[in-house]
């Protein structure tokens, strides 16, 4: 059951009053005609004047607040300004339409850099750091330097190359569009159903917001229809939803439209400008990076991702020395929040880019220019910025690259060289990686622990209960199959339980990749507790040590035992242990764990990709791939595969096709919220099976559950540079500008080729 | 108001309906068979699959007042209480259900395809499915979803 499936008796359908200006103050809102139809209206001045973030993954000293659930000086086309709830939608809807507001329309910028101008209008003049109200200057919304080493480095380097790239602003597109149903409980509290990665946080923001007791706000799981990111945070469906319920005092659900959902999130467009240096000996000397995110009309937690950008660029290679600038830049557009990778695969297009050009200077080929600099077991890594980092204990780079090269034969490759005809094809090499998770040895300012309970049944089964969501990415499959493993059962055995906050303990977010690494941990470790009391139980039935017992899955009984080894008759089922237990009054066999990861090991990621080029029409096809994947373990192939190819597709379309431009006339998305605008591939558009191989590194991470990492991310990471340089190998020349569109390809060459 | 009667997964039902009420909407809202999704609302995404006179249609182009007099069967009516239909079983085998959100489209339409082409090559599989979006697979493998769920069919 998805939230967008769910309803109540009783119930109201709510509808978003969307901001028509990019850029206004409302001097009057008029909801009059509303109310005389029968509409619950809401307004500016009628939510709780708190200045709130909706996303709460890191600790308030590194969260800027500058949003209200609906505001009276909206800063982007669609921005909320009202809801009214009705009978049904479409009530509500010419309710909406009834609607009179009087708009002082402002100055607005749609570009980051523009928005630094000194004549640009101030989008935001203060906003909150704890409790202090900070000054706005040049709309930068936050900052982050950084430098390490010594310049030196960089000034002696033999090529430096520089230059400045802009990545596009790609829409999630998620199946399912933000929706959300909340009933208010007769306590005072609310129940709330909404697309979410994380129940436990939304619980924590109403609770901010509207002061409700954090005990009476319960907020249940449901599946959830793709998310990528887009609901790390709070979507703001959900408070609003949330006010309406507490006025009308009924059920109230609010289900996006497609139009709606495409003004209510999109990835950071970056602008970066990199210079990097290396030395003949084939060695990076270092770098500076210049990174300008635009962040749209509000902040998501822009600050982690400032240390986000610069931890996943100096944790590709080493640099000996490394300079960095960030600045968060307001812009009046969808606010921007993670969209898996999170920041990763626009540096990481950067770098990997510029990498190959560093490798044509230097004469050396890409592949071992790579092999030559990049980050391994041993090095240190910034797992989610310069607060979260550990040591990486396994590394799967060297096996991807090298053993990738030897199924595309790489080093044999047809030389691209100057190809003349119509159809021009070319391979490209990439490299990636991602965070599992943001655990690490010390505590952070990213918040990063979850928790797990775990209970045997009478009859010998098992219940789990965790808060971790499940958005597509096989995560709840994973611990069962974890659980399954340290328990020696088989996995029907285990169920999960449907859960909520007020049954489930903390746990942060499924995101970063962490739903295995860090959930499974949990899971291993509720496990690892349930089997030690499983054997003090059978020890007491069986007069023997718990230590010494053995466990073994008996597959023609289809039953668990647990026996002394070697002394005839000692054995019990999990099922007798359970019995035994119930009847002896010893109590229920069961854990509770709440744990964070000591460490945030990276997944490592490779791409081999051929495409070909229609130097007529400008298109871009793929011919074949080849991807590495190092997880550690590989807990479910078929699931991980599944990543890959969905990496793939994802990244395919980030390199070629998907952008949100906006057009400053109106204030509004070019393709008017529509998605018959914004492509995306179809199931034609990609490769074929057989020219698609998937392949697993052989590693295994210390730190991981059975020695499982993430992947989530890391499978897109490297594509966008992959594909980038595979269309340079093709035309020779190269793009710094996403997506590499039909246009810009037929212009490029005109430029070359006249 | 109009009166219209629908076989509506083996069974006849009668409703009143609003000349302007998507197919999608009666069978999502007044019907709550929510297996049938919204994802766009404009015929881009085919997350609306059903059939209607077992033709695969999007639920949201169409009129409930056009399938008056007909035959209309969601993802609901594909399965009985114990055992899943065998295009569903390879979706789950073949590890093509991520989110699920788009999966009920998916299956409509694969099971209008095998009904015209029992032995789909691989290109004709991605062809029939390209209105049907996924943004969490790659539809790789709901491509070998497909090719399994035609063998399962054929044997
Ligand atoms: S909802 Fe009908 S095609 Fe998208
Ligand atoms: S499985 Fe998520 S959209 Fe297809």
């Amino acid at each position: 059951m998805f939230a967008s499936d769910m309803s109540l008796p009783n119930m109201l359908y709510g509808r978003v009053l969307k901001s028509a200006h990019s850029h206004a103050r409302v001097k009057a809102m008029d909801v009059a005609g509303a109310e005389a139809m029968g509409a619950v209206t809401l307004t500016p001045d009628e939510v709780p004047d708190v200045v709130y973030c909706p996303r709460l993954v890191s600790i308030p000293e590194a969260t800027y607040r500058d949003w209200r659930v609906l505001t009276d000086k909206p800063r982007y086309v669609g921005e909320p300004i009202g809801a009214v709830a009705a009978e049904s939608e479409e009530e509500a809807q010419r309710a909406l339409e009834a609607v009179e507001v009087e708009y002082e329309v402002l100055g607005a910028s749609f570009d980051a850099l523009d928005a630094m101008r000194p004549e640009a209008e101030a989008i935001h003049e203060r906003i909150y750091l704890e409790d202090d109200l900070l000054d706005v200057e040049s709309n930068v919304g936050c900052a982050l330097d950084i430098t390490e080493g010594d310049p030196k480095a960089l000034e002696d380097a033999d090529v430096v190359i520089e230059r400045t790239y802009r990545t596009n602003r790609r829409y999630h597109n998620q199946l399912e569009p933000k929706s959300v149903l909340v009933r208010p409980e007769p306590d005072g509290g609310v129940s709330i159903w909404s697309t979410t990665q994380t129940i436990h946080n939304t619980r924590l923001l109403i609770h901010d917001i509207y002061g409700i007791p954090v005990g009476k706000i319960r907020v249940y799981k449901v599946a959830l229809g793709g998310s990528f990111g887009s609901s790390i945070h709070v979507n703001p469906v959900v408070n609003i939803a949330v006010g309406l319920a507490l006025k009308s005092g009924r059920p109230v659900k609010m289900s996006y439209t497609r139009e709606e959902d495409i003004r209510d999130h999109c990835s950071y467009q970056m602008i970066f400008k990199l210079k990097l240096g290396a030395n003949r000996d084939g060695k990076l000397a270092g770098g500076r990076l210049e990174a300008y995110l635009d962040i749209g009309a509000h902040q998501i937690q822009a600050y982690p991702l400032l240390g986000c950008v610069v931890g996943w660029w100096v944790s590709l290679y080493k640099l000996p020395y490394v300079e960095y600038t960030g600045k968060a830049v307001y812009t009046n557009k969808v606010p921007s929040c993670a969209f898996r990778g999170y920041g990763n695969p626009q540096i990481t297009w950067v770098v990997e880019t510029m990498m190959d050009e560093l490798a044509g200077e230097l004469g050396v080929d890409p592949l071992d220019f790579r092999l030559n600099n990049y980050i391994g077991e041993g090095d240190l890594f910034w797992g989610q910025g310069p607060s979260v980092k550990s040591i990486i204990r396994s590394c799967g780079v060297e096996e991807i690259l090298t053993k990738g090269a030897e199924m595309v034969d790489w080093y044999n490759r047809p030389k691209a060289g100057a190809q003349t005809g119509r159809f021009r094809r070319g391979w490209g090499v990439g490299r990636g990686y991602h965070t599992s998770s943001a655990g690490a040895p010390v505590p952070s300012s990213i918040v990063d622990f979850g928790g797990a309970m775990l209970k045997m049944n009478e009859d010998g089964t098992f219940d789990y209960v965790s808060a971790l969501m499940d958005h597509g990415c096989g995560t709840q499959d994973a611990h069962v199959k974890i659980v399954a493993e340290e328990l020696c059962v088989p996995v029907e055995k285990v169920n999960i339980i449907k859960a909520d906050t007020g049954t489930t303990i903390y746990d942060v977010c499924t995101h970063a990749s962490r739903g295995v690494y860090s959930g499974g941990g949990a899971a291993l470790k509720v496990a690892g507790k349930v089997k030690t009391q499983i054997r003090e139980f059978a020890g007491r039935i069986l007069d023997a040590y718990p230590h010494a017992v053995r466990i073994r899955y008996d597959e023609e009984g289809d039953r668990t035992v647990v026996y002394a080894e070697g002394i005839e008759g000692r054995e019990v089922t999990y099922r007798e242990v359970a019995e035994t237990a119930r009847h002896k009054n010893w109590g229920t066999v069961s854990a509770l764990e709440s744990y964070r990861q000591p460490s945030c090991p990276p997944h490592f990621t490779g791409y081999f990709i051929e495409v070909e080029v229609d130097t007529w029409t400008g298109k871009v096809k793929p011919l074949r791939v080849v991807a590495g994947a190092d997880i550690g373990t590989v807990i479910n192939p078929l699931l991980a595969a599944g990543q890959v190819h969905g990496g793939m597709a994802q990244g395919w379309s980030m390199s070629l096709l998907e952008d949100t431009p906006y057009d400053p006339e109106t204030g509004d998305l070019v393709n008017g919220g529509s998605i018959a605008n914004y492509k995306v591939p179809t199931s034609n558009d990609l490769l074929d099976l057989d020219d698609f191989t998937v392949f697993f590194a052989d590693t295994y991470e210390p730190t991981g559950p059975f020695g499982a990492k993430g992947l989530g991310e890391g499978a897109l990471n490297p594509v966008a540079g992959t594909v980038a340089n595979a269309i340079q190998d093709a035309l020779g020349v190269r793009f710094f500008e996403l997506p590499i569109t039909p246009i810009k390809v037929l212009e490029a060459l005109r430029e070359k080729e006249g | 108001m109009m009166e219209i009667e629908i076989t509506i997964n083996g069974r006849k039902r009668r409703f009143d309906v609003e000349p302007n009420k998507l197919l999608l909407n009666l069978v999502r809202d007044d019907l709550h068979l929510t297996g049938t999704k919204y994802g766009c609302g404009i015929g881009e995404c085919g997350a609306c699959t059903v059939h209607l006179d077992g033709e695969a249609v999007l639920s949201c182009m169409v009129l409930a007042v056009d399938a008056d007099g007909r035959t209309v069967d969601t993802i609901e009516g594909v399965a009985d209480v114990n055992n899943l239909d065998p295009v569903q079983e390879a979706y789950i085998e073949e590890g093509a259900i991520q989110c699920g959100f788009c999966t009920p489209g998916f299956v409509m339409t694969t099971k209008a395809l095998l009904a015209e082409n029992p032995d789909p090559s691989e290109a004709e599989i991605r062809e029939y499915l390209k209105g049907n979006y996924c943004r969490c697979t790659g539809y790789v493998n709901i491509v070998r979803a497909v090719q399994s769920a035609a063998r399962k069919l054929g044997s």
